[in-house]
């Protein structure tokens, strides 16, 4: 079984004085995994400015632009698509609880995983916070454990963009106790890594047909390591498990790894942004091919 | 002038002269006596009444107006101040024989320092055998996401280092920091010497002393070594921060010394992955770029977003190999002042090799006995923290007041991995003209030493940036802090003096069926009055 998708990220900006010069980066392309295939994509922008291509520090695809005429707006736009199969969930460990332990405890485990274990701005959390977190029973599988703390996020948190931006810290909306999709993540990766678990932040699409939160924008959702499995995607923000409707287009050690657009621009004066992505789940004949 | 006159000025500009005890002094030994290699020297300074001295000072001052060599300081009081870095006339000489020890040792540091870097973006086989406590590596800012599995061209990361090496009151150098972050002074170190020829050229020429002039080609030299694959004449370019920046001095400097184009940030562009340079001919490729910006405003695609200065998309190109980088980005975790105590086992870890150059012993804060120890005895300590430059905040223990004392408990508690240790160590003096007292007092120096490594190449330069401490009694040398410098001279091997002499001699056979002086100096070729003697 699988799903394929159209997928389509667009940008517009327009600037109150001329750009003389600018630097574009994108991070959109869905990548590549056990679970999705590219069949095709493109891009496109309204500068008709040549696109090069390079990995970043985790292997994803950012996709660069230079203007070198002047400019006033700019337009980006990436089609992409995916064909999405059905992922296995970690259904019952083939560890005990102390054999995963023993494994999250090891040395070179730590070494291997380390980006994901570490915390940074985003994902520290004050001690004093603490007793609002939940943490894994003595008795828990790592995987039981996570599907509990994706329930814990859900409940505690209450979705509104109003309160928080790009930059808010997981202790942030801890106090405040609402936020967006990247809160939600930022908190979850912080309370598995306090547990030893590596976790890892997840940017991408998420199926627009199915009424659920984020869809409007790129979606942030968290993925977890499960001994004797392997990753594992959580959604905090509709307490579910990332499946075959989640198109992942990168990942890092949090939202600084994972910005959509990265832009350096000589101009004076602001501008306006705005975003939008439309994931399509393609007809039959498609789907066949 | 005669002798009973000179007798009179002997006294003059050296007649208050006295080595603090526990000090080892450069140029006296303990009995009070001359070193021999000093001797000379010596001598010819005790020739100067103190009016003449004061008149040849002021011209070596003159010469850095001149060259505009100024930097300038960061600090609330003094924003953008312009100051001349001091420079004292009597030259710190290092004999043949320790100069060589020194530069072997020197060489085996950097290697092992490049070594270790290349490992921890790579392998991490010293963290996996638990050599280097991996927390120390991971918590530092300067370990970079970006440079994970990543190679340079060239295999080198630490191009261009500055080793600061002291002489302890038991007659060791020890080495007090290992400078991989683009290290600055090594237009001093040139400037000096040519303060030095100028002002007092004919003392200078009777000495073997080892040139300097060579380090920009051998700098160019090192960074043609590491070029992209397959490019014959590599346009290599000097990035720096711009005028505002401190260094900024040196950076033209070094530009124009190796023949190649200063740019800074807006200067360059990255299309299609590749580096290149706006010029009135149209653009033109850059293969490698020794920048002197720091690593967080080099590339606003990968690191601080709104950098200005840096060149957006050249982090990519680099990790294409399109472009080469000096030195790598992120090879700071290794300089990091907790790493530095652990150096003595990466040299041995990487190298199979005993240390040639002692370590200081260090405390480390985040370590229980080591905070405990440190709190307990801070009067005896130096307290730095790990990760500044320029001597900044930084506390000696036996200079400071009770309120210092406490406030760096406060600060050393809140951020253990932020602060380390160190006993006070006594820095060696070496005799410095004093203005204001007009004659010559010990003063501490320390030394910086310049080495390079490339593809299949490697330099130390046979002199260095000995800083001095003016404040009476002061340990810190840093420029920013009110140090000043002299020129080094590493004396030539007895073998090499043979064939100098043998030029002299011919040198003034010429000069006397002429009556003139003809030299070769940084400035070109001059000719003057010969000078009787």
């Amino acid at each position: 079984m699988r799903t394929v998708y159209e997928v389509v990220y667009q940008t517009q900006n327009t600037y109150e004085a001329t750009v003389k010069e600018a630097f574009f980066s994108f991070l959109v392309l869905p990548c590549q995994d056990q679970t999705q295939r590219l069949r095709t994509y493109s891009f496109s922008n309204s500068l008709e400015a040549e696109v090069f291509h390079h990995s970043n520090p985790f292997g994803f695809d950012v996709t660069c632009l230079r203007a070198s005429q002047s400019f006033t707006h700019f337009e980006f736009c990436m089609k992409a698509v995916v064909e999405k199969s059905f992922a296995l969930f970690p259904y019952g460990s083939n560890m005990t609880v102390a054999q995963e332990q023993a494994l999250l405890h090891d040395h070179n485990f730590f070494l291997d995983y380390h980006l994901f274990l570490g915390t940074g701005r985003y994902t520290q959390l004050n001690p004093k916070h603490y007793p609002k977190l939940l943490f894994r029973g003595e008795n828990q599988t790592v995987y039981e454990y996570l599907q509990q703390l994706n329930n814990h996020l859900y409940q505690l948190l209450e979705f509104d963009p109003e309160p928080t931006h790009v930059c808010t810290t997981a202790n942030e909306v801890l106090e405040i106790g609402r936020g967006v999709c990247q809160d939600f993540t930022h908190l979850f990766i912080g309370i598995a890594r306090l547990n030893k678990i590596p976790c890892r932040y997840v940017s991408g699409y998420l199926n627009q047909g199915l009424n659920l939160t984020g869809t409007a924008v790129m979606h942030a959702w968290a993925e977890a390591y499960i001994p004797g499995f392997g990753w594992q995607g959580f959604d905090p923000t509709n307490n579910l498990l990332a499946d075959v409707h989640y198109i992942k287009a990168a990942h890092g050690t949090d939202y600084n790894d994972c910005s959509p657009i990265k832009g350096m621009l000589r101009t004076n004066g602001g501008h306006t942004t705005d975003y939008g992505v439309k994931i399509t789940p393609l007809p039959e004949p498609y789907h066949n091919q | 002038m005669d002798a009973v006159v000179r007798q009179n000025h002997i006294s003059d500009i050296f007649k208050d002269y006295h080595t603090p005890p526990h000090f080892i002094d450069e140029v006296f030994q303990k009995s009070g006596e001359v070193h021999p290699y000093y001797e000379a020297v010596y001598r010819r300074f005790l020739e100067f009444s103190k009016d003449e001295f004061k008149e040849l000072n002021e011209h070596a001052k003159m010469s850095f107006f001149n060259q505009g060599i100024t930097f300038s300081v960061y600090s609330d009081e003094a924003k953008g101040v312009e100051r001349i870095f001091p420079f004292d006339l009597f030259p710190r000489i290092i004999p043949a024989a320790e100069w060589a020890r020194l530069e072997e040792g020197v060489i085996q540091r950097c290697q092992a320092m490049n070594l270790f870097i290349e490992d921890i973006y790579g392998d991490q086989h010293i963290l996996r055998d638990k050599v280097v406590p991996s927390e120390l590596i991971f918590s530092s800012k300067s370990y970079l996401k970006a440079m994970l599995g990543m190679k340079p061209i060239g295999g080198i990361y630490n191009h261009i280092s500055g080793t600061d090496l002291i002489k302890h009151s038991d007659g060791n150098y020890y080495v007090l920091e290992d400078n991989l972050r683009c290290p600055s002074g090594i237009s001093y170190v040139l400037s000096n010497r040519v303060a030095m020829k100028r002002t007092l050229f004919q003392m200078f020429r009777q000495f073997n002393v080892n040139t300097v002039h060579e380090y920009p080609q051998e700098l160019l030299a090192t960074m043609q070594s590491v070029a992209p694959n397959g490019i014959d004449a590599p346009t290599c370019v000097v990035l720096t921060p711009g005028v505002y920046n401190s260094a900024y001095f040196e950076h033209a400097f070094l530009a124009l010394t190796m023949g190649v184009p200063l740019v800074e940030g807006r200067d360059l562009y990255v299309e299609k992955n590749f580096v290149y340079m706006k010029t009135i001919n149209g653009p033109k490729r850059v293969d490698v770029v020794y920048r002197r910006l720091d690593d967080e405003f080099l590339d606003p695609m990968t690191f601080r977003p709104d950098s200005m200065l840096g060149v957006p998309g050249i982090m990519a190109a680099y990790k294409k190999g399109n472009v080469n980088l000096l030195n790598a980005p992120g090879t700071g975790f290794a300089d990091d002042k907790a790493v530095y105590s652990y150096v003595p086992d990466i040299i041995r870890y990487y190298l199979q090799q005993e240390p040639i150059l002692n370590n200081v012993h260090t405390y480390r804060c985040e370590k229980d006995d080591d905070l405990q120890y440190v709190l307990e005895n801070m009067e005896k300590l130096v307290v730095k923290p790990v990760d500044e430059s320029g001597g900044y905040g930084i506390l000696i223990g036996s200079k400071a007041s009770k309120e210092q004392i406490n406030e760096f408990k406060q600060l050393v508690t809140q951020n253990r991995r932020k602060y380390i240790a160190q006993p006070i160590m006594d820095l060696s003096v070496h005799a410095t003209f004093i203005e204001g007292a007009d004659q010559f007092e010990p003063r501490h120096v320390d030394l910086r030493t310049f080495t390079l490594l490339g593809k299949d190449r490697q330099f130390v330069l046979k002199g260095g940036l000995s800083r001095v401490a003016l404040k009476k009694d002061s340990l810190i040398v840093n420029s920013s802090q009110g140090g000043g410098s002299k020129d080094t001279w590493v004396m030539m091997e007895e073998g090499s003096a043979m064939n100098m002499s043998q030029n002299q001699q011919e040198g003034k056979q010429a000069m006397s069926m002429n009556g003139k002086t003809m030299s070769m100096g940084p400035d070109g070729m001059t000719m003057g009055s010969m000078k009787t003697e």
